[in-house]
C-alpha cells in the first residue's frame, strides 16, 4: 500500500502547528523510520494516515483511497488492510490474549475454524502462543508489545504503522519485535515505524525519515539514526 | 451471520454485565409501560361507561295538540347529532303511566278524554350534543315543550374531555420516561466499552457491527419489560374487575380477554419499539462523535 502526503498541514486548536506542508512518498511494500524528537509529530502523521486525524491542509492519499473524502463505510474497509500498533498498545483488558487478536478477525466476519487457525499461527509467530490464555494485565510489557503486533498483522495488512514498537522493552526484545516487522515487510507489506531506538536504526538500515516540529528536514534511503534536528 | 451472531451474543453478554442497570431499566420499563396500559384501560373504561350512559340519554319532546306526529318525527330525525327517535302516542303514554303507577293512572281519565300529551322520545349518539339538540327542538313549531337531564350530559362530557387529556398527557409523560431511561442505560454501556468500541473501529469495524449489540441489548430490557408489564396488567385488571363489579354492579366494565390481550400485544410493540429508538439515537451519536476525526 502506498502513501502519499501533498502539502499536508495540521494545525490543532488554539494554534499548535503539529504537521506543517508534508510532502511524503512512501511506495508499496517500503520499511521506513520515521525518527524525530519527542512531539514532533511523528504519531500525528501516522495517525493521518488511520485517519484518526484529518489535516487542517492538503491532501493525503493512502493505497489509492483519498482520505479527506472517504465514507464511515469505507473507512471502515480501508482500516481492515492496516495493522496498527499503537504507542500505549491499546490491549482490552478483560480478554485473554487469544480473543485480543482474534477480535480483529470477528469484526471482520470470518468463521470462526478460519479465525482460530490464524489466531494461532500468529501467536506462534510473536512468540507468546504458550500466553494466550492470559489477559494483558497479567503479560510482561514486551509479551504485551508482541500482542498488539499480532493483533496489527493477524488480518494480513498492506501497511502497518507501529508508533514506538520496541519503547519500553529489552534491547534483545527489541530486537526479536525488529526482526518480526523485517520479516512482515519481507512478505510485501509497507511499514511506517516511528521509534526513538538509535541502536535499531543504525543496526538494521532502512529509509529513513526525520521530522523535526512539524516538518521534513530529513528523508534518506538506508539512513542512520542521528537527530539533524536536535532533541 | 458470524457478525449477527456476536451481536446477538454480545447483547445478551451485556445485559448480564450491567445486571444492576438492566434489572433496574426493566424495572422501570415495566412500571413505565404498565402506567401506560392502565391509563388505557382506565380510558377505555370510561368511553365504554360514558358511551352506555350516552346510550340512555335522550330529550323528551311534547308536541301540540293535533299535529301529524309521523311528519315531526321524521323533520327531528333528521337533525344532525340525532341517533334514533321513538314516537309515543297519547295511548302509550298513558299505558307508561300505568305501568308506573297502576290504577291510580285511570284518575287522569276522569277528566274525560286522555289528558297526556303525544311525545317523541330523542336519542342522541353523543352526550355533548344534548344542548344542541335541544335547543333546535326548542325551536321546532310543533314542539310545544322539552324535558331533558342537561346538567348529567353536561358531565359527562367533561368527565369524557377530561379523561381523554388526561390519558394523552400521561401517555406522553410515560413513554418519554421510558425512552429517557432506555437512553441512559445504552450510554451506560456504551461509556463503559468507549475503548473497545475505539479499538474496534481502529481494526475496521463497521458503524453497524458496533452498534447492533447495544441495539439488542435496549431490546431485550424493553420487551422484557413490556412483556412483564403486560402480564402484570392482565392479572391485576382482572381482579380489580372483579372487585369494582361487586362495588359498583350497574356500571359496564370491559372484559373481554381478546381486547386486554390486543392491550398487551400493543405495549410489547410499543415497548420494543421505543427501546429500539433509544439505542439507536443513543448509539448513533456516540459513533458519530468516536468516528469524527481530530
Amino acid at each position: 500500500m502506498d502513501i502519499k502526503f501533498s502539502g499536508v498541514t495540521k494545525i490543532f486548536p488554539p494554534d499548535i502547528v503539529a504537521l506543517e506542508d508534508i510532502y511524503l512518498q512512501v511506495d508499496r511494500g517500503e520499511f521506513v523510520y520515521l525518527v524525530g524528537a519527542t512531539g514532533s509529530g511523528k504519531t500525528t502523521l501516522m495517525r493521518c494516515i488511520s485517519r484518526e486525524v484529518i489535516p487542517t491542509r492538503g491532501q493525503i492519499s493512502v493505497g489509492g483511497n483519498m482520505l479527506r473524502k472517504i465514507g464511515r463505510f469505507d473507512l471502515a474497509l480501508f482500516r481492515r488492510d492496516i495493522g496498527v500498533v499503537f504507542q500505549d498498545f491499546m490491549l482490552l483488558p478483560n480478554l485473554t490474549a487469544f480473543e485480543n487478536v482474534a477480535f480483529v478477525l470477528e469484526v471482520m466476519g470470518l468463521p470462526s475454524k478460519e479465525i482460530s487457525d490464524r489466531v494461532s499461527e500468529v501467536l506462534k509467530t510473536v512468540g507468546i502462543w504458550r500466553r494466550r490464555n492470559l489477559y494483558p494485565p497479567q503479560m510482561s510489557g514486551g509479551e504485551q508489545q508482541r500482542l498488539a503486533i499480532a493483533r496489527a498483522i493477524v488480518n494480513d495488512p498492506s501497511l502497518v504503522l507501529a508508533d514506538e514498537p520496541t519503547g519500553n522493552v529489552d534491547s534483545c526484545t527489541a530486537d526479536e519485535i525488529m526482526q518480526l516487522f523485517l520479516e512482515i515487510n519481507a512478505a510485501g507489506t509497507t511499514v511506517l515505524m516511528a521509534t526513538h531506538n538509535q541502536t535499531l536504526v543504525d543496526t538494521y538500515r532502512q529509509r529513513v525519515v526525520e521530522i523535526h516540529h512539524g516538518r521534513i528536514v530529513r528523508d534518506e534511503a538506508q539512513g542512520g539514526y542521528q537527530l539533524n534536528g536536535g532533541c | 451471520m458470524a457478525a449477527v451472531r456476536y451481536a446477538c451474543r454480545d447483547g445478551i453478554r451485556l445485559v448480564a454485565r450491567h445486571w444492576g442497570m438492566s434489572f433496574l431499566t426493566i424495572f422501570t420499563a415495566m412500571s413505565v409501560f404498565y402506567i401506560i396500559g392502565a391509563s388505557t384501560l382506565f380510558v377505555l373504561n370510561i368511553r365504554n361507561i360514558v358511551g352506555a350512559m350516552e346510550n340512555q340519554l335522550s330529550i323528551q319532546a311534547y308536541l301540540k295538540p293535533g299535529v301529524d306526529i309521523e311528519s315531526v318525527a321524521k323533520k327531528i330525525r333528521s337533525i344532525q347529532g340525532v341517533k334514533n327517535v321513538k314516537i309515543i302516542t297519547k295511548e302509550m303514554a298513558l299505558e307508561k303511566l300505568r305501568s308506573r303507577i297502576g290504577s291510580q293512572a285511570d284518575a287522569v281519565m276522569l277528566l274525560g278524554e286522555n289528558p297526556l300529551p303525544a311525545s317523541i322520545e330523542v336519542r342522541v349518539s353523543k352526550a355533548s350534543g344534548v344542548a344542541e339538540i335541544a335547543r333546535i327542538l326548542v325551536a321546532v313549531p310543533e314542539v310545544e315543550d322539552i324535558v331533558y337531564a342537561g346538567s348529567v350530559a353536561e358531565k359527562l362530557t367533561n368527565v369524557s374531555n377530561f379523561v381523554e387529556r388526561f390519558s394523552i398527557i400521561m401517555l406522553i409523560i410515560a413513554i418519554a420516561a421510558s425512552g429517557i431511561v432506555l437512553f441512559n442505560t445504552i450510554r451506560i454501556s456504551i461509556y463503559s466499552r468507549e475503548e473497545e468500541i475505539g479499538v474496534m473501529m481502529m481494526v475496521g469495524a463497521t458503524s453497524t457491527y458496533v452498534a447492533l449489540p447495544f441495539v439488542i441489548q435496549g431490546f431485550l430490557l424493553g420487551l422484557t419489560g413490556a412483556l412483564l408489564a403486560s402480564l402484570l396488567l392482565g392479572g391485576s385488571y382482572y381482579s380489580a374487575v372483579i372487585r369494582l363489579k361487586e362495588m359498583l354492579p350497574f356500571l359496564p366494565f370491559l372484559e373481554s380477554p381478546k381486547l386486554i390481550g390486543k392491550l398487551g400485544f400493543m405495549l410489547v410493540c410499543c415497548g420494543t419499539a421505543i427501546s429500539l429508538i433509544a439505542s439507536l439515537i443513543a448509539v448513533e451519536g456516540f459513533i458519530r462523535k468516536a468516528s469524527k476525526p481530530l
